[in-house]
């Protein structure tokens, strides 16, 4: 993971412009990995980026409210996401991803798994700066 | 453009030359583009204008280093041979696939490798002039002046939103920020009006209405995070000079009272402008430098991108500052 994010501020480094909206290392942690299952209870779909929140039963059996950053709506769709039916509420997922720096349950999500197997990406890797 | 005859003359031809460069490696890419030894006529507006309209973009442009990287030292763009370019791009491409979780692409990541193809990047680095491919020193005023570089790819701690980016604040990427690719929103509409050009960039959704009447510049007390362009052809090079950005806007630090840059929108095939921008501010660069990079044709509209409506990060990275300090003291 470490790597990765190295690799993502190489990248940065060099460049002649900011990577994306704003800096991932500023908001999010690339050591902290994230990946919960849950269910999802609401979905911004809003730029700069998208915004879900996921039930997640803990292993005492609370539920704990996360919530997580994604791509602008126009990545998503040009990924293949259509609005309101990619990603609704009452769907079962597992998001992969990284914690915020400091409020535990806030993610950069990365991919979301769906209840059928499929796959989709719903955020950039860690340290592209694509948040 | 306020330049001595000599520096134009030497732009001119660093333009002219990148243009052919332009044209000759989007015509190893784009069946329909046309060689350099015939230049290419762009079809005209039913007024006559040359004809520019339609959506372009420049994600293969991505992460292209602004100044000539140290291992190039001694050389000119030039001087690249077509090997070393080759190596320039699959490097860039092999970083970005490192980027990917495992180090390849898998599922909805392929996207990324056909839009945001760095394998098909033009350049080593963007600075066509001066020739070393570096920013010009900055004037003794340019250095006294107190760095006022801001933002969250910058800056390790922020104490309220004038310490963000005018982009983390989705209030605007001026000229030429505007047009420098970042991971996504690297598209661009261009449309036309009898006496008037309009661009719209994708990422913060800015528009630009260029006017083509000759008009002079608003007065200096007028000032635009945009700038205020004014255009006009050189053949069938679309020219925009713009001027009158305001302090917050203007480009890496350049005074905004006397910063003006100088674009140029050369339809060089049916799928490719190439793009120059000179920047000029002889109050904080020893002489004007310019970048350059092609645009080219997308089979995509542009999208909305509302920055505003649900602009989360700035309270999150100003709520986990407070939290960390709070920590500290306890």
């Amino acid at each position: 993971m470490t790597k990765m994010f190295a690799v993502g501020l190489a990248i940065l480094a060099g460049v002649a412009g900011v990577s994306a909206h704003h800096s991932f290392a500023a908001e999010y942690d690339s050591n902290k990995p994230v990946n919960v299952s849950g269910t999802v209870m609401n979905v911004e779909w809003t730029n700069p980026h998208i915004h879900f929140w996921v039930d997640v039963k803990s292993a005492d059996g609370a539920i704990v409210h996360w919530r997580f950053e994604g791509y602008p709506p126009n990545m998503l769709v040009r990924q293949g996401w259509k609005k309101d039916a990619t990603l609704k509420p009452g769907d079962t997922i597992t998001v992969t991803g990284w914690q915020a720096r400091l409020e535990p349950t806030l993610g950069a999500a990365r991919e979301i798994t769906f209840a059928d197997g499929r796959k989709m990406a719903a955020g950039p890797p860690a340290g592209t700066g694509g948040q | 453009m306020r330049l001595p005859h000599s520096t134009r003359r030497c732009v001119a031809a660093v333009i002219a030359a990148v243009a052919a460069c332009l044209v000759v490696g989007a015509a190893a890419q784009a069946p329909t583009s046309r060689t350099a030894d015939k230049p290419y006529t762009p079809p005209r507006t039913p007024w006559g204008d040359p004809d520019l309209q339609g959506v372009f973009g420049n994600d293969n442009e991505y992460a292209t280093p602004l100044e000539r990287p140290a291992e190039f030292n001694g050389k000119t763009l030039s001087d690249i041979t077509a090997d070393e370019m080759a190596k320039i791009r699959a490097t860039a491409q092999q970083r970005m696939l490192a980027a990917l979780p495992g180090g390849r692409v898998r599922g909805p990541d392929e996207w990324w490798t056909q839009n945001l193809d760095l394998s098909k990047r033009s350049q080593p680095w963007l600075i066509i002039d001066p020739a070393d491919g570096k920013i010009p020193p900055l004037t003794p005023e340019a250095q006294k002046r107190a760095n006022t570089v801001r933002g969250s790819f910058v800056r390790q701690t922020f104490d309220g939103p004038e310490d963000f980016s005018m982009l983390d604040r989705c209030i605007s990427r001026s000229i030429p920020g505007s047009m420098i690719p970042v991971m996504y929103n690297n598209i661009y509409e261009f449309v036309q009006a009898p006496g008037l050009v309009a661009i719209t960039y994708e990422i913060i959704h800015e528009a630009r209405v260029i006017p083509l009447d000759g008009r002079p510049h608003v007065a200096g007390s007028v000032r635009e995070h945009m700038g205020d362009p004014r255009g006009h052809w050189e053949g069938n090079t679309l020219v925009v000079e713009t001027t009158n950005f305001t302090a917050a806007a203007a480009y890496r630090g350049a005074n905004a009272a006397t910063f003006r840059v100088t674009e140029r929108f050369t339809p060089v095939s049916a799928d490719v402008i190439a793009w120059t921008a000179t920047l000029n501010d002889p109050t904080t660069w020893t002489k004007p430098w310019t970048i350059a990079m092609p645009l080219r044709r997308e089979r995509q509209p542009t999208m909305a991108y509302d920055c505003h409506e649900g602009n989360y990060g700035l309270r999150n990275i100003l709520s986990a500052q407070r939290a960390a300090e709070k920590d500290k003291k306890e």
